[in-house]
């Protein structure tokens, strides 16, 4: 009698253990790193948590469209963007849940949103990259204002349609106005800049001596160098405190439609703590920037880049405009 | 020759036929494709988009200028470079033709932006093989969409040459006509519906691409759509739906084209032999393949060896292991299979309306579901999400499901198969029909056991296409598809989003293998095995 008894007792606290608590929800992750750049981590976070993953990829732009779009019925929990663009997006839309100040006091505070709405996760700086066989070192600029300069004319490729020089352009509307900004442009777009359909594409050319050099993140030379070491294409940045210098953060975010937030939150703050910041730091050539873990030894330390300051916060709200000075300088397009 | 094509096909008509219930699936299905134009129009308006404004706005004439002049020389391109490699392939000795046929569709599967990266590391300046001048711009754009989108016109075409007559061609060369005169006066007549229809997919194609014009840094309407979809909705917005209205325009326009002359069919279509020109034919099948087909692949195989020496994360070249591109695989494989099928079912009703039944709702339907096809992939899926995430109980349900993935593939590509299922059907005369009915045979086993057989190369083909089409599908598969769901084609595209160039090789390189098998497998012997049966 007594053991039937305990056997339903035990399966009735096993079925309330999956019922409350103990079966986690699947997160759902929108992801615009794409999945060589952050599967692995999303797989040693289920291990450690016993929290599932699930993870949509696709282009940080084209998922903000779509969460966008799916309003209050997406799935998503949380959005993790290559560019500080598409989350201020989102953030304009009220779509971003504000991040707790225990996670966001993680990340220095240049590199996160002052309402909390999103954090950094790792950073890519602008760089130039040129060809060793065809530029002469002593005759790189020092500034990104020089690539004005006749020395210049036809030499240098650029991409306006790309997320990251658009990022690049609102950071220099926020520290030289617009004015500036629009001058630089119509001076590129004078200066004969050739135009690139993103920064791939633009190593690939700089590499094979399509093009002198470049502007572009620094991330993607050195992607092509670990498969093929024997490229003439190298990063040089500009002087210290150069704009074209700047820091581009990737940024994580928890979305307001999410189901369990305090899942997503975990994630956030596994994405900053070490193991993970290592992973960026090592694996994929990024700057870490939480964890007090160091930049690979690839990569110049920080402080040799001089990477610029701005406040990120004003992004989003300002791509638009910037959009606006690229369509009126001709830099694009017609 | 032109007395036999002009059998009065109509003998036995009496009366046009009504046909309600067909009328109805027609029109349903025309509401199903109005769903991205609906979209668009819903969207840009309400976002405060002027069409007018934007129409006339220089920023746009330019692109849109563009836009026209590779869409329309592409196409005319490719439609002479399709038919004359289906011609070759299908009614001559040329040698080597089996290989061939599976061979030439292959190149519809390189998604254009992997096949413009590659030709550019090929032949682009300081690229593996010295070339000048550099290939970009409006002719490194025009090189690549021709050699990728010559399949739209070589498919559909070479099936239509398989079933048409001997008997018309034999006995223009008994009245003493020569092989070209034979070729003009019979043969093109016969295959100008389906040389037209293919030729329009190109066109429609070329509206819509990104990937080999921004690569080829040639700048059309879609760079303008791309680049402002996130800051600009509205712009973007507008300028998506001018595409789209140019594309029901030019749809409709061709919709004015003079019917295909019609001709009984035979068993055995004629070979000519090519005789001393073998062998330049030879070499120019094999220069289209080599630059078309074996030039990227090369690419994709020094990519996979240069990547042995890679370090990190990623596919590391040679030895390392595939496993992580079996599901794709076979996702990507039961995607384009369920795709191709679909596409063939839902869209024959309105290409059987279109060819056969007058009045509006066919004609308005079938420029509908050209018009999508002209849209950006992005533009597409967009509209697919607005619609499916709004849609009521079980409907809303669907969202990011295998069933809704596959309508959306539909939706956009349905189009390949309409257009190659119009020409088949146009081909088959309509006494046929009428024969059956005088002798009492239902409407549907007459439309099954004549009709069917005597369409189905064009129809296998027309899903051929479709399949091909959604094997290289990114932005619907990555916006829409159930979650975690990948396929080759998104495993390329993250790839290549990050200078994963050795994973982009090895994954092209699976991608086109597994079209070669589908393609060989489901295409040309489906195609070939056709045995229609004997007329009268």
């Amino acid at each position: 009698m007594k053991r039937p008894l305990l056997a339903l007792l035990g399966s009735l606290a096993l079925l309330l253990a999956a019922c409350g608590g103990g079966q986690p929800e699947t997160l759902t992750v929108y992801s615009g790193r794409t999945e060589n750049l952050i599967g692995p981590l999303l797989e040693r976070f289920t291990a450690e948590t016993g929290i599932p993953v699930e993870v949509r990829y696709g282009q940080s732009a084209d998922l903000a469209l779509l969460i966008d779009q799916e309003g209050d019925r997406s799935p998503a929990d949380v959005f993790i963007s290559q560019s500080p663009g598409a989350v201020g997006y989102l953030a304009e839309r009220d779509r971003l849940r504000p991040i707790p100040e225990r996670l966001l006091g993680l990340v220095p505070a240049e590199f996160r949103n002052a309402d909390g709405l999103w954090i950094g996760m790792t950073g890519r700086v602008r760089t130039l990259v040129y060809n060793r066989d065809l530029v002469d070192p002593a005759d790189l600029p020092r500034s990104v204002f020089d690539l004005t300069d006749e020395a210049y004319r036809g030499r240098v490729a650029v991409a306006p349609a790309n997320g990251s020089f658009q990022d690049f352009v609102t950071a220099m509307r926020e520290l030289y106005g617009d004015d500036a900004a629009l001058d630089w442009l119509r001076g590129l777009a004078a200066n004969d800049a050739q135009t690139y359909a993103n920064n791939t594409a633009i190593v690939q050319a700089v590499a094979r001596g399509d093009v002198p050099m470049g502007l572009v993140n620094h991330y993607y030379n050195l992607r092509a160098k670990a498969e093929d070491p024997t490229i003439a294409s190298e990063n040089s940045p500009f002087a210290d405190g150069d704009i074209g210098n700047l820091m581009i953060v990737t940024a994580i975010t928890v979305l307001s439609t999410a189901d369990a937030p305090e899942d997503a939150e975990r994630l956030v703050e596994f994405m900053l703590g070490e193991e993970a910041q290592r992973f960026f730091s090592e694996q994929t050539f990024e700057y870490p920037l939480a964890a007090g873990v160091e930049p690979a030894d690839v990569l110049p330390p920080l402080s040799a880049v001089g990477v610029a300051t701005y406040d990120f916060d004003r992004l989003g709200g300002g791509l638009e405009r910037t959009k606006e000075l690229i369509d009126e300088s001709g830099l694009e397009g017609p | 020759m032109r007395a036999v094509s002009k059998v009065p096909d109509r003998t036995f008509e009496t009366r046009p036929p009504r046909r309600w219930g067909l009328r109805t699936v027609v029109a349903l299905v025309g509401v199903g494709f109005a769903f991205p134009v609906g979209y668009l129009a819903w969207a840009a308006v309400g976002l405060g988009g002027e069409f007018w404004a934007t129409l006339t706005s220089a920023s746009t004439l330019v692109p849109l200028r563009n836009s026209l002049l590779i869409a329309g020389s592409t196409a005319a391109a490719a439609g002479l470079l399709g038919s004359l490699l289906a011609w070759l392939v299908v009614r001559t000795d040329l040698p080597g033709r089996r290989l061939w046929k599976t061979i030439l569709p292959l190149p519809l599967v390189v998604p254009s932006f992997v096949g413009a990266t590659a030709l550019l590391a090929a032949f682009g300046r300081g690229g593996l093989v010295p070339f000048i001048p550099r290939v970009e711009g409006f002719w490194g754009a025009f090189a690549v969409l021709t050699l990728l989108t010559y399949p739209y016109v070589y498919l559909p075409v070479a099936a239509r040459l398989s079933t048409t007559s001997a008997s018309l061609e034999e006995a223009a060369r008994l009245l003493g006509k020569g092989s070209v005169t034979t070729i003009v006066r019979v043969v093109v007549p016969q295959i100008r519906e389906t040389v037209l229809a293919g030729t329009m997919l190109v066109f429609l194609y070329g509206l819509s691409d990104f990937g080999a014009v921004s690569l080829m840094r040639y700048d059309t309407i879609t760079r303008a759509i791309f680049s402002a979809r996130l800051f600009d909705r509205a712009a973007s917005l507008t300028l998506g739906l001018v595409l789209a209205v140019l594309a029901l325009a030019v749809a409709a326009f061709e919709r004015l084209g003079a019917p295909t002359r019609t001709a009984p069919f035979a068993t055995l279509p004629l070979r000519y032999p090519l005789g001393r020109w073998s062998v330049p034919a030879t070499l120019f099948v094999a220069a289209v393949v080599g630059v078309g087909l074996v030039a990227p692949l090369a690419v994709f195989v020094f990519w996979v060896v240069r990547g042995s020496a890679t370090v990190g994360v990623g596919f590391s070249g040679l030895g390392d292991s595939l496993a992580f591109l079996v599901e794709p695989t076979l996702n990507s494989a039961g995607a384009a299979l369920a795709a191709g099928v679909m596409a063939a079912v839902v869209t024959l009703p309105v290409a059987y309306a279109a060819v056969r039944l007058r009045g509006w709702v066919p004609a308005v339907t079938s420029t509908v579901v050209n018009s999508v096809f002209a849209l950006p992939g992005l533009v597409v899926a967009l509209a697919v999400v607005f619609w499916a995430i709004r849609a009521p109980g079980a409907l809303g349900g669907l969202y990011q499901t295998f069933p809704l993935l596959v309508f959306a593939y539909v939706l956009h590509f349905g189009a390949q198969a309409m257009q190659s299922s119009r020409a088949a059907i146009a081909a088959v005369p309509r006494r046929y029909d009428d024969v059956g009915r005088t002798l009492g045979v239902g409407r549907w086993r007459r439309f099954l056991t004549v009709e069917v057989p005597l369409m189905r190369p064009g129809l296998v083909a027309g899903s051929g296409l479709v399949l091909l089409s959604t094997l290289k599908e990114l932005p619907a598969t990555l916006l829409l598809a159930p979650i975690g769901f990948e396929t080759l084609a998104t495993k390329i595209w993250g790839a290549a989003e990050d200078g994963f160039f050795a994973e982009v090789g090895i994954t092209s390189l699976v991608l086109v293998a597994l079209s070669a098998i589908l393609t060989w497998l489901l295409v040309l012997r489906q195609a070939s095995v056709t045995s229609p049966p004997p007329p009268n």
